[in-house]
């Protein structure tokens, strides 16, 4: 009879705490968005570089307060020459296309911070391109004297890896703006080891395995639906270093442990 | 809280922007832009590496401008073919004793980088050469890049 009441207690005390951890627990209504961002910088850019049109545009919809989809759509039209001493032309590489990114953001602030409107974190993505090229002039010089010759319109297509980190920050109601740095690793350029593209659309300077870049971003939020998301309660460490921090407003401190209190 | 966090965004995404307008700055070409046949010179005799005393090396018909010219070179000695064709001739002096060599092969251009631009490599096929100083010559590899690998060894 003895062990068995030591049973009901144990049972009875450690319900009471399971409660009492449940009801500590604070939920937030998390807003799940879909968002349609045009990258500004490409656009503003061919103001002043008319060579260079990038246009560029992406959606993403939350999968939960931590995961997004991804899917960037863009065009290039992109022409390059290089000189040596200012009238000696070394080349000239014209080149236009498609390209299409898709994968997922990670958005590494907590969800109560984050409220849908900021993020921080890196998105993982696979590219791929869709390109027309051709190279007018190619000179060059050596001991025999000077040789010029051109590569004639192709089509190709490469695909590439990206790694993104981000930040967005919501400035007005529904209206972010973001930018993203692309760390971009050349799966294919396509062309083969002797031809890299000078430019790929989507990934940058094709001679090169890694291609670094970054986007500016207009970002419009359509919530779609609401996800209730229970949150852990702060550690008592970061309660002590609020009130340490403002020692005049205790109310803050005295409300949360009037509500473990309450549930108790 | 909210209040404590946005300044911090602010400041982060303006710095993109700052990042943004300094990212496309021109760089110099760094790179090597010449695809040379890259020749080690052997005694025939001994098979061991044997530098010549005197080099001159000049392309056929164009011995006004001379490549090396009475030089004790460190090899490898560098020898430039002709993009526009798929031969290129040379004379060659070894320790004062004319030979020809006549080099077969096919070309191709080749992107160096963005800010280089393009060179030309070569693929050889076959070598042709008098043999009043020189033994002979082996292909050790025959693409002709700018790699800086061993081509061909002249046994003299």
């Amino acid at each position: 009879m003895r062990r068995i009441s030591v049973y009901i207690t144990s049972t009875v005390m450690a319900l009471a705490s399971f409660t009492a951890k449940t009801a500590a627990q604070d939920t937030i209504q998390f807003p799940m968005k879909v968002r349609i961002g045009l990258e500004a910088a490409g656009s503003a850019k061919y103001f002043f570089e008319k060579d260079r049109l990038n246009l560029e545009g992406y959606i993403s919809t939350d999968l939960n307060e931590k995961y997004s989809f991804v899917f960037i759509a863009g065009h290039s039209n992109f022409s390059y020459a290089r000189y040596r001493d200012t009238s000696f032309l070394i080349y000239d590489y014209r080149t236009k296309g498609f390209y299409f990114r898709t994968g997922f953001d990670i958005n590494l602030i907590k969800p109560k911070k984050s409220q849908g409107k900021y993020a921080v974190g890196f998105g993982l993505r696979y590219g791929l391109s869709l390109f027309t090229y051709d190279i007018p002039t190619i000179t060059h010089e050596n001991y025999w004297g000077k040789y010029q010759t051109s590569v004639s319109s192709t089509d190709e297509w490469a695909h590439f890896f990206e790694i993104t980190p981000f930040v967005r920050a919501e400035i007005i109601k529904n209206i972010s703006l973001g930018w993203t740095v692309s760390l971009r690793k050349m799966i294919d350029p396509g062309t083969g080891q002797h031809l890299k593209p000078v430019y790929l659309p989507g990934y940058g300077n094709g001679s090169k395995s890694f291609s670094p870049g970054i986007s500016y971003f207009i970002i419009w939020s359509i919530p779609f639906k609401s996800r209730r998301i229970i949150i852990q309660p702060e550690e008592e460490e970061e309660e002590d270093t609020d009130l340490e921090q403002n020692p005049g407003n205790s109310n803050t401190g005295n409300f949360r442990q009037q509500n473990i209190r309450q549930s108790f | 809280m909210m209040r404590r966090f946005y300044p911090g965004f602010a400041v982060i995404i303006i710095s993109g922007l700052y990042i943004l307008l300094n990212s496309c700055l021109e760089v110099a070409c760094i790179d090597e832009t010449e695809a040379y046949v890259k020749a080690s010179f052997y005694s025939y005799s001994s098979g061991e590496q044997a530098i010549p005393d005197s080099i001159t090396l000049y392309g056929i018909n164009k011995e006004e401008n001379k490549i090396y010219d009475k030089f004790k070179i460190t090899p490898p000695a560098l020898i430039p073919l002709k993009d526009s064709t798929n031969y290129s001739t040379f004379v060659i002096r070894i320790n004062g004793v004319n030979d020809t060599i006549d080099f077969r092969y096919w070309s191709y251009p080749h992107l160096v980088t963005k800010e280089c631009g393009y060179t030309f490599y070569h693929h050889l096929d076959t070598l042709y050469h008098t043999k009043h100083a020189i033994d002979s010559v082996s292909k050790i590899n025959e693409n002709i890049t700018t790699v800086n690998e061993e081509n061909i060894r002249i046994y003299y």
